[in-house]
């Protein structure tokens, strides 16, 4: 009996401590100590190691790029003072004087010939870099770099501003060895501190940066995986910046008198891509009814509670070069019918549609299904796990498909060359195997020539043909939308979505 | 007739006389009984079709036209509510089905011929019993990929090797019995023995276990379709609806409160049956 | 004894093998590539190719297979994940303890919910009471998850305002996860209590107890639950696999981190020495509290013990 007793105490016991072991922590951040929720959780601290959202929005605070591209898209000077092009091939950059990493080293132009040829080797963001010759890269002196294209690359400073350009040390990279990711060592305004993954990652005030200093001591960004909890947090008081507020908390936050919400369009856009492979997609004509069947208004409304736009055509408002006289494509059932008919579809005909598990795309086939029933195209919905999504898409095995895209760079390069020109179908993004001479022609001019006038003629022109053959149902332009305690100043969106904190404050 | 078939008939008519008195597990028994009905006529029932939007008409809250309001599509929960009987249930009888034919017929042999077949088996079971249910679900329906099938055999497969056991250790106990080695002594082939006299009397506790079995592959169901993991939409499976509806409960509750009510009361009424199930078939606890 | 414990964990080590081959044939052959996934959606055939070669996924399956266990077994090495590139221990380490933790706490609330209803019905057998006290210990059980635990932050983080919406570090934090997940399994605590009560109740010593003229409450406490708790704590074992795996959706749900949401990621993400490492530590643990319950028997009961042979 007393033994059971004796059981019976030490487990409670057990319980008490496992209670009591964890003191109670991080009760109120104060004012110089930020606290702010995202629901993506970072994969790594290497800028060269993963190309997500969730970690750029992290290392954008610890790393600089040569070139930084502000929130109203213009490109200024950051970690490299003033840059000319030698030739149609190559680029001079003069790096500031002074630069201090985090780990006290002084920044020269070795680091940037060092971190250009590790990110060419990165198989993660390789393609980001631009087609820079590796062998091309010069030391011209301590604060000199020279560098060579291997072909006319027009988009090549915007690329260079792409967060995963950040200059890194190569002292701390070789010290870091396979755990750099969780040891990073930038320029930028905040240093890294440390990190529970899953959970938090702290940052702060970097005391030695050479521009202006951060205002807050400290910023924690909390890994808040669920939409509903995100913004229960800033109401609480928890978070006081919180990022991607779902569409249906919207005007609860807007509401609130203790918050504010943010919103500003962003770089991304949503569409339903078709196989034009396949019959019969292959008809251009099905593809124009299937835009004129649908209503983007719809699921603007119905999905995303009317936040962001129906998309009008391949880019977003923001982004170079985007072409905004495109005509939309109304709704016309009739038209659309008329259209079928033609193409030997007067009784519609059966197909699916492919969709990841995200919600929104999935609510977006279920009313593409619905009204694309009123022109006699029955769909099936097909749920498809990520995996097998990304790799089936590449292979071609689809019908439809809905994805999204984020022209990270703002620039019609970008937005336009991975996703319809013909040398990039299947895994490198041309999921819609959507060829077309001219368009290919124009996206290469695009690229290549540096007359910005020509650039933008070519663009235009591109993105009226990929409108009127409509390899995608143009779908929508996102927004992105944050919310902060209305004591928070300073906080500004990114376009691309990684949001610079080092001019955040509270309000005294 | 033998003499153990008709001891088994009087005691199964017990056992009857005995739940009917048992309020709760005929409350649960109802309750389950209308639901199957429900399904059975959703169709007739269900006053819309469950998959016709109405983009005019959305998130209406509970009125005269739609019972339990729309959802952000205008479609009308209640008949999705309806039809979604159809597929939970569907899924839950359906998943348990597979776990007990294919666990049961394995525990059974098992049990019956010991050996290396046994050993086999019950390694086998330890194996997939140290994988807790939920992520060897999850592992498979990445295997098969979403779907309402795969989603059954997931469940299904996941749960096979606690039917394993549970028929196991009851075989265990009733191999040795006396009417067992009478029929064997009487030259009963061990086919027969299993299926004549083995797994009928096995019989109790594998209702008892499937009746709340049901009720745990449906939530299992509803956890995955919340891991993105779930049925092809439109589909109204009540979990996936209330995953949906998810992102609308602060100011549109009803989206989620109706298709989470329904599952409650599907798993209420199978526990209560379940339980009184228990208390009546179990011998040790009748006074 | 000694030896029956001994001969039970080396029973462990088949076990292990068998469910990391299992796991490991698994992923290997499910549709979907771990490298496309990582790449993301646009990503030429040089990257694919190159990073394929770097994580040694052009090997043969068995010589994966192979080289997967001789690391483990001569290095001590679980690999690194393939998305994240951090070592799969030092991940597993990190996050083992907090789902470990609300698991136990979990079974605390279970049996604090499901003992006293359990006895309650038990002692009120057949009246109103009875029925009323299983019903509630049923709510817990018919609540899908995610929905009971939105609920619950809705109503005391946002509504009340008295406890944090997520984490897992302080007490208050700790409340809401417990509470949603062990709700899951007081109905079965309180079902097993009841019935193995009602079983005690009927036995000559409670009678005798009785006779004397003990009061009833005395007769429950003294005599009839310490006898009840066998069967409560094989149950107790047996749930503890359970909320491991309910642990992955509280886990989501209040931004706990922890191994559920670590696996689930892995799975979807193909991330294979993950869900390897996390799958073999989740096993072992089960497998451990499992040979835990049944020593346990052996010191309550001493009938059970002599069966160790």
């Amino acid at each position: 009996m007393k033994k059971k007793s004796a059981i019976l105490i030490s487990l409670i016991l057990i319980f008490g401590l496992l209670v009591a072991g964890c003191a109670p922590s991080t009760p109120d951040p104060g004012r110089d100590s930020i606290v702010v929720a995202m629901g993506g959780n970072p994969v790594t601290l290497d800028p060269h190691g993963s190309n997500d959202q969730a970690s750029s929005r992290v290392h954008r605070q610890i790393y600089e790029t040569l070139i930084y591209q502000t929130e109203e898209l213009e490109l200024v000077p950051a970690l490299a003072e003033s840059w000319t092009q030698v030739d149609e091939l190559t680029f001079e950059f003069k790096l500031k004087a002074g630069v201090k990493f985090h780990n006290g080293e002084t920044l020269t132009a070795n680091d940037v010939k060092f971190t250009l040829e590790r990110a060419l080797a990165s198989a993660f963001i390789g393609h980001i870099v631009g087609p820079i010759d590796a062998a091309s890269i010069t030391v011209v002196d301590d604060l000199t770099i020279r560098f060579s294209t291997t072909q006319p690359f027009a988009p090549m400073l915007t690329h260079l501003a792409h967060p995963a350009m950040a200059i890194l040390n190569e002292k701390a990279v070789t010290e870091g060895g396979e755990d750099y990711g969780t040891n990073p060592v930038g320029t930028g305004p905040f240093k890294f501190v440390s990190w529970d993954f899953d959970e938090k990652v702290t940052l702060e005030r970097f005391d030695d940066f050479h521009g202006t200093k951060a205002l807050l001591r400290e910023v924690v960004f909390r890994i808040i995986p669920d939409n509903t909890v995100r913004t229960v947090q800033l109401e609480t008081g928890e978070a006081d910046i919180i990022y991607d507020i779902q569409p249906t908390d919207v005007s609860r936050v807007d509401a609130a008198p203790n918050l504010t919400l943010v919103r500003d369009a962003n770089l991304s856009v949503t569409y339903i891509g078709f196989n034009v492979d396949k019959a019969p997609f292959n008809d251009v004509r099905v593809r124009q009814a299937i835009n004129l069947a649908v209503d983007m208004e719809a699921v603007v409304n119905a999905v995303y509670a009317g936040v962001g736009s129906p998309a009008k055509g391949p880019l977003g408002p923001n982004v170079f070069g985007a072409n905004m006289d495109l005509e939309g494509w109304d709704r016309d059932l009739d038209t659309a019918r008329a259209l079928l008919a033609e193409a030997g579809f007067a009784d519609g005909f059966t197909t699916t549609l492919w969709t990841n598990d995200n919600l929104q795309r999935v609510q977006i086939a279920e009313i593409v299904q619905n009204q694309l029933a009123d022109v006699g195209i029955t769909v099936e919905i097909v749920e498809v796990e990520w995996t097998k999504y990304l790799a089936d898409t590449a292979a071609g095995l689809h019908d439809m498909f809905i994805l999204g895209w984020t022209t990270v760079t703002a620039d019609a390069d970008y937005g336009l060359y991975a996703l319809f020109h013909s040398s990039a179908v299947g895994t490198p993004g041309n999921r819609t195997f959507y060829r077309n001479a001219r368009v290919d022609e124009l996206l290469d001019l695009g690229r290549t020539t540096t007359d910005q006038a020509a650039r933008l003629a070519a663009y235009r022109e591109a993105q009226e043909i990929i409108r009127n053959e409509a390899p995608w149902v143009f779908t929508w332009n996102g927004e992105n939308i944050s919310g902060t305690q209305s004591n928070v100043t300073g906080f500004k969106q990114h376009p691309a979505g990684h949001h610079n904190l080092a001019g955040v404050s509270f309000a005294p | 007739m033998s003499v153990y078939t008709e001891k088994r008939q009087s005691l199964w008519l017990d056992a009857w006389r005995r739940l009917r008195k048992n309020k709760a597990a005929v409350v649960g028994l109802i309750i389950l009984v209308m639901l199957v009905i429900v399904a059975i006529f959703a169709d007739v029932i269900a006053p819309f079709d469950f998959t016709t939007q109405n983009l005019n008409a959305v998130l209406q809250k509970p009125n005269s036209t739609h019972w339990f309001g729309t959802d952000n599509f205008g479609r009308d929960i209640f008949s999705r509510v309806v039809y979604g009987s159809r597929i939970s249930l569907r899924i839950g009888f359906i998943a348990v089905g597979i776990a007990l034919i294919v666990g049961g017929s394995m525990g059974a042999i098992a049990g019956y011929f010991g050996g290396w077949f046994d050993t086999i088996v019950m390694r086998l079971v330890d194996i997939m019993l140290a994988v807790p249910t939920i992520l060897l679900a999850i592992s498979i329906v990445s295997v098969l990929g979403p779907g309402i099938t795969n989603l059954m055999i997931a469940v299904g497969v996941s749960n096979v090797p606690t039917y394993a056991r549970v028929v196991r250790a009851s075989v265990l106990s009733i191999k040795e019995t006396q009417y067992i080695e009478a029929a064997r002594a009487m030259g009963s082939r061990d086919f027969t023995i299993i299926f004549k006299h083995v797994i009928p009397n096995t019989l109790a506790p594998v209702i008892v276990q499937s009746t709340i079995g049901v009720a745990g592959a449906i939530l299992s169901a509803a956890g995955l379709g919340f891991i993105g993991l779930g049925i092809q939409p439109p589909n109204p499976e009540w979990g996936s609806m209330l995953n949906a509806g998810r992102h609308f409960i602060r100011d549109h509750p009803h989206l989620t409160t109706y298709p989470g009510l329904a599952i409650m009361v599907t798993i209420l009424s199978l526990n209560l049956l379940g339980d009184g199930l228990r208390d009546v078939l179990d011998p040790k606890l009748q006074d | 004894m000694i030896k029956y414990i001994l001969r039970r964990i080396l029973l462990v080590i088949p076990v292990m093998l068998g469910v990391s081959f299992l796991v490991f044939t698994m992923i290997h052959f499910t549709p979907g590539d771990p490298v496309i996934t990582i790449l993301g959606e646009t990503a030429s055939q040089e990257s694919i190719d190159q990073l394929r070669e770097e994580l040694g996924l052009n090997d043969p399956f068995l010589v994966q297979y192979f080289n997967y266990v001789r690391n483990i077994v001569v290095d001590q090495d679980m690999g690194r994940s393939y998305v994240t590139n951090r070592p799969v221990a030092n991940e597993i380490i990190a996050k083992f303890p907090n789902t470990l933790r609300l698991a136990l706490l979990g079974v605390l609330v279970s049996v604090s919910i499901g003992v006293p209803l359990g006895i309650l019905s038990a002692v009120k057998q057949y009246t109103w009471i009875d029925n009323v006290a299983m019903f509630f210990a049923l709510i817990g059980v018919s609540m899908p998850i995610f929905w009971q635990g939105i609920l619950l932050i809705l109503l005391f983080s946002v509504v009340l305002g008295v406890l944090p919406s997520s984490g897992f570090n302080t007490v208050q934090q700790m409340i809401l996860p417990a509470l949603t997940l062990g709700t899951g399994s007081a109905a079965i605590v309180a079902r097993m209590t009841r019935s193995s009560m009602l079983e005690v109740y009927r036995q000559d010593y409670i009678r005798t107890a009785r006779s004397k003229g003990l009061r009833e409450f005395m007769v429950v406490t003294r005599h009839a639950l310490r006898n009840t708790l066998i069967p409560v704590v094989t149950i107790i074992g047996l749930q503890f696999g359970f909320l491991l795996g309910g642990a992955i959706v509280t886990e989501t749900i209040f931004s706990i981190p922890g191994v559920g949401r670590l696996m689930v990621d892995a799975i979807r993400q193909r991330d294979m020495l993950v869900v390897q490492g996390g799958v073999l530590f989740i096993a072992f643990t089960f497998s451990i509290v499992n040979l835990g319950v049944d020593v346990l028997y052996g010191f309550i009961d001493p009938k059970i013990r002599a069966q160790y042979k």
